[in-house]
């Protein structure tokens, strides 16, 4: 009795099937995954693409209007850390390299403050700025001791 | 007291090296009495590692801020319920805790086998005091979790507030229990490849361990999406991150592992698969581990980003290389005589359970590591979202439900076509008229039309288990239908207990397909005594309370919430709560939860002058039965982890065929 052949038919196809759902799904769903200083560095390629881009809230400059439900800020580039984990350096509200944010109809999000590192979900338009859908402000699951002293 | 706990892990580390070298030595030189002292050294190791714990836990309560760690995660005004849930709330705790409960799980098994498996036993404890060694070794040298800090602070820094909920409590010590537990089966799958004892020995050892292991997965996949729906306040419970991925797709692989190991136990075949599962279910907990530690991939749960992944991860690729090695070296005595014969067969429909299970794993994994992916090869990171991983498993998870129906009505070996009409006519029918009423309500939606009718198909064939199981029953003693029933499931606790699971997978699905589909959701502004709509509700915002406290500070919207007749059903009040230390704003959902339907409400924002509210409402149907459905798979496995009679005495069967010592066979199955 030789049915193995027709078993490695059956588990081939489902194979293949699964393996074509994963492809052609992340073709249709995947998005750029970008720091501020990459957005800045491919501004031209990205315009009218959906992008992820994560960054820190901007101090100052920062609106938000509960009517409206409309949440204006800036998002400048994440510090780089120190070897001991502390952040080189603040944000401050004269970095160079930052991009406006308007993210309208949605809540502001409970741990949105100024400093805060933040992911948002958009489209970048031709002015500069970018669309949001959402922005997901980083939970710190685990506070870092250091910064806690 | 530090002290203490410092040289109690040392003297754990100690003890797990020593008790792998005697039970190796004594195994090997057959010298039984050090086989004995490396349980004794085991038993030990356990002691040590929960006196460190006792250490911990006493800071914590005692509020010592000498210790960085208790500084860092609690403060004197936490209440004391999370004080002692600190104890996972970080990473140096989070470890120790995990240390602490492979210890004991390794004591029990080391107590389990003290007569039983004389052969694979010594190097499973073995293999299980190398695990124990790799996290000793972290919290001795690397993440120490008794660390003294240079000046003493008044005062802690607080648990973060979202983790101060019950919810939280207990989903990270049931996701660590079913991580665990998952070593001790793979322990005894890596001894069968050691010693070359092939046959499904290992297997049976470790079947109420697998199961334990996915019952507490299950608990702790569940209670951590409960967590996000009552916590987090959007919405939803599941939102494909990083964290989360990696807990469920231990789960699915156990789910596999726990189907394919029956193929085995009945068949003989697979033991290659089976092998490859369980060690695959061990190498995702590191990995959950690594991902979550590593800062390798970023989630929306920034944990600490610690220098404890590049260990995770070389620990990982040395226990894959080896068990990969072990696998190879035994291929040809892991051969199996038997061979699929029909495609419909049970068999069968498992093999294609198991391919649905691990390939849904396999895209999970895909899409949580593809930025790290993209970032290697084409230098840029892309991400992919729950659009993803919604698109792929969706169909995945309507074949698995297909197949969950056919697999346990179907037969071994095969089926003739008259059997498949007698056994599956009934849940056919069942299945197209939940369809076409489906469709008469007005559902139009192809996916949900589908899994409604699929659900249903699967309920009906489980209905028609229970009859048949019923009927043979009252064939042969004549008992009352629902006496009959209670002993039906308490005679074959397994299979039915398995069936109930299904029902409650079933049940889940179905929350998760409606609530997914059909979820509404309406943003508004509005001033005290405005009202406004979502679905036939009609809520009212009748005001603001404000309070003060020491800890926090908080606003609470009271809103009426009326029927369309005008009738008032109840008052919700959800809130914005700040907390004084650390400064950080949190959301209180207020949620009324039905059958048919949660009205979820968000107090989204307030102004200042305390007279306009924003709320975010979320009217989610069916939700209500994914948690019913988590509580009926909970009970199906107690339901199969329930100590049998019968089970005790074909454990005993498979011991005779290992050793012939009566002795040894009556404590055995009185022990188990």
């Amino acid at each position: 009795m030789r049915i193995r052949p027709r078993f490695f038919i059956g588990v081939g196809l489902i194979a293949l099937a699964i393996s074509y759902l994963i492809f052609s799904s992340i073709r249709t769903t995947s998005e750029y995954y970008l720091t501020v200083t990459e957005v800045a560095a491919r501004q031209s390629e990205l315009g009218g693409q959906s992008i992820r881009v994560a960054g820190r809230v901007k101090p100052g400059n920062i609106g938000w209007d509960p009517n409206s439900l409309t949440l204006k800020f800036e998002i400048a580039p994440i510090p780089d850390i120190d070897a001991s984990g502390a952040p080189v350096r603040p944000v401050v509200a004269s970095d160079p390299v930052s991009f406006r944010v308007i993210s309208a109809g949605e809540p502001k999000p409970d741990m949105f403050a100024p400093g805060r590192d933040v992911i948002v979900e958009g489209k970048l338009g031709p002015d500069g700025a970018i669309a949001a859908t959402q922005v997901m402000t980083s939970c710190p699951s685990k506070y870092k001791p250091k910064q806690a002293q | 007291m530090p002290q203490l706990g410092n040289l109690a892990l040392a003297i754990a580390l100690i003890l797990a090296v020593y008790s792998i070298v005697a039970n190796i030595y004594g195994t090997r030189r057959n010298a039984p009495d050090f086989v004995v002292s490396a349980r004794h050294a085991i038993w030990a190791m356990c002691a040590m590692v929960t006196i460190a714990v006792v250490v911990l836990w006493t800071a914590l309560l005692r509020s010592d801020f000498s210790l960085e760690y208790v500084a860092a995660y609690s403060s004197t005004t936490l209440p004391t319920v999370y004080k002692f849930t600190s104890l996972w709330g970080g990473q140096q705790g989070s470890l120790l805790f995990w240390t602490w409960l492979l210890s004991i799980f390794t004591s029990i098994a080391a107590f389990q086998n003290r007569r039983r498996n004389p052969e694979i036993a010594p190097y499973a404890l073995a293999v299980l005091a190398g695990v124990a060694i790799f996290f000793l070794l972290m919290l001795n040298f690397v993440t120490r979790p008794f660390d003294l800090l240079a000046t003493v602070p008044a005062e802690g820094s607080d648990l973060n507030p979202l983790l101060q909920n019950y919810w939280m409590a207990i989903h990270p010590p049931s996701l660590y229990t079913g991580y665990v537990s998952a070593t001790v089966p793979f322990a005894f799958g890596a001894a069968a490849l050691i010693t070359g004892k092939l046959d499904d020995g290992w297997i049976r050892s470790t079947r109420r361990w697998a199961i334990f292991s996915w019952f507490f997965l299950t608990l702790g996949n569940m209670f951590g999406a409960r967590w996000a729906y009552e916590v987090l306040g959007w919405g939803g419970y599941w939102a494909w991150d990083p964290v989360e991925n990696a807990a469920f797709m231990p789960w699915l692989v156990m789910t596999a592992y726990l189907h394919s190991v029956m193929i085995q136990e009945r068949k003989d075949m697979l033991k290659v698969w089976n092998l490859s599962l369980i060690g695959l279910a061990f190498g995702l907990t590191l990995f959950g581990t690594f991902i979550t530690r590593s800062g390798v991939i970023s989630s929306v749960h920034s944990f600490t980003q610690s220098g404890l992944g590049p260990y995770f991860l070389s620990f990982l690729i040395t226990v894959t290389l080896a068990y990969t090695a072990l696998l190879i070296f035994r291929s040809k005595q892991l051969r199996s005589p038997a061979e699929f014969e029909s495609y419909l067969s049970r068999e069968a429909a498992f093999l294609f359970n198991n391919l649905m299970l691990v390939g849904i794993a396999f895209a999970v994994f895909w899409g949580t590591i593809f930025p790290v992916l993209s970032e290697a090869v084409r230098g840029v990171k892309i991400t992919v979202g729950p659009p993803f991983f919604n698109r792929v498993n969706g169909p995945l998870a309507l074949g698995l439900v297909f197949l969950m129906g056919i697999g346990p009505l179907i037969a071994w070996r095969r089926t003739t076509t008259s059997n498949l009409v007698r056994s599956f006519a009934a849940p056919v029918a069942i299945g197209v008229a939940t369809g076409i009423v489906a469709a008469a309500a007005g559902i139009r939606q192809w996916y949900v039309l589908t899994a409604f009718s699929l659900a249903a198909f699967v309920l009906g064939t489980v209905l028609v288990e229970f009859r048949r199981g019923m009927n043979a029953r009252r064939h042969l003693v004549s008992e009352p239908r629902a006496k009959a029933l209670v002993n039906l499931v308490a005679k074959n606790n397994r299979r039915y207990g398995g069936y109930i699971i299904h029902i409650g997978t079933i049940v889940a699905f179905v929350g998760i397909v409606g609530s997914s589909f059909f979820r509404t959701e309406v943003k508004k502004s509005v001033h005290a005594g405005e009202s406004f709509t979502i679905g036939s509700y009609t809520l009212r915002f009748q005001g603001l309370e404000q309070t003060d406290t020491p800890h926090l500070e908080s606003a609470t919207a009271l809103v009426e919430v009326l029927r369309p007749d005008g009738r008032e059903i109840t008052v919700m009040s959800p809130a914005k709560v700040f907390f004084k230390r650390p400064q950080q704003p949190a959301t209180k959902v207020a949620i009324r939860s039905t059958p048919a339907s949660d009205l979820y409400v968000v107090l989204a924002g307030i102004d200042d002058s305390g007279q306009t509210a924003t709320f975010e409402v979320f009217l989610t149907p069916l939700v209500f039965w994914l948690w019913a459905g988590g509580l009926m798979m909970v009970l199906g496995t107690v339901v199969v982890m329930w100590p049998n009679v019968r089970e005790r005495a074909a454990i005993a069967t498979a011991l005779s065929r290992q050793s012939t010592n009566a002795r040894e066979l009556a404590d055995a199955a009185g022990g188990d």
